[in-house]
């Protein structure tokens, strides 16, 4: 069960913040996250791994990124 | 130019005084943010009561800080600074809403979260456990090797900016860190 954060177009910190209250709501799982900058796409990573999570995919789309955290 | 800023406190010693409510205190500006900084380190070594703010709208020189300092104590100041060979450009007693330096720091709740800026910099905790989640602005160099070396620790845990930083925005965040420090202790 995957769920999504859509944070494009908000700036710093919102993305990481909307990443860590997605992942304290699941725990665990996989997590997509949706930010067109790419301040944001590594802020989002780097908070994201800091939590025990991994980055298992980062993909360009349009004018942003997608990304896709996980944890076992 | 220290010599001018001795003569304008010795000129106001007579004139202003009983006006001491009204002129308690002034800011020191300086030609650049490093000039700032090694000013800020001398006073504070020295125990001095000092705060790095922004610069008032009325003044147009000099850098993007300046130093509010007690005018009291105005004579050992640049007595002081001049040993250290870091003189201000200029010295302004705060005297009107106009010359008021700015405050540096502007903070955000975000709920769980708490995000202070200064300056150009944002340092973001999770108020919970005091973990640093995300720090972002600036635009320096060492500012991705910052992120890296203090997200994820506790503030008592990460490393300050200060020790670690090489850039204006490693200064700017340890500003946004002690003010952090600040706000918890509190």
């Amino acid at each position: 069960m995957s769920t999504t954060v859509d944070a494009r177009g908000l700036s710093c910190p919102q993305p990481v913040l909307m990443t860590m209250d997605e992942m304290k709501k699941v725990g665990k799982g996989e997590i997509t996250i949706m930010v067109d900058t790419v301040t944001s796409r590594e802020n989002v990573s780097r908070a994201a791994e800091s939590r025990g999570w991994q980055v298992r995919e980062v993909q360009e789309e349009g004018e942003g990124f997608r990304l896709t955290i996980e944890k076992g | 130019m220290i010599l001018n800023i001795r003569n304008w406190f010795k000129g106001k010693e007579k004139k202003e005084v009983g006006m001491a409510s009204k002129w308690d205190r002034g800011i020191l500006v300086f030609e650049n943010t490093s000039e700032v900084i090694q000013a800020e380190n001398t006073l504070k070594s020295q125990g001095w009561t000092i705060r790095v703010m922004g610069p008032p709208p009325e003044i147009r020189t000099g850098c993007d800080l300046v130093i509010e300092f007690p005018l009291i104590e105005g004579l050992n100041i640049l007595r002081t600074l001049e040993a250290a060979g870091a003189s201000p450009l200029e010295v302004v007693p705060v005297k009107s809403p106009l010359l008021q330096p700015v405050d540096l720091f502007q903070t955000k709740d975000y709920g769980d979260f708490l995000m202070v800026r200064a300056a150009n910099m944002k340092l973001t905790i999770d108020k919970e456990n005091l973990c640093i989640v995300n720090i972002s602005g600036g635009g320096c160099p060492d500012v991705p090797y910052l992120a890296g070396e203090m997200v994820g620790k506790t503030l008592t845990e990460a490393p300050n900016p200060r020790d670690i930083g090489h850039t204006l925005c490693g200064y700017a965040l340890h500003l946004a860190y002690e003010e952090v420090l600040r706000r918890c202790s509190q």
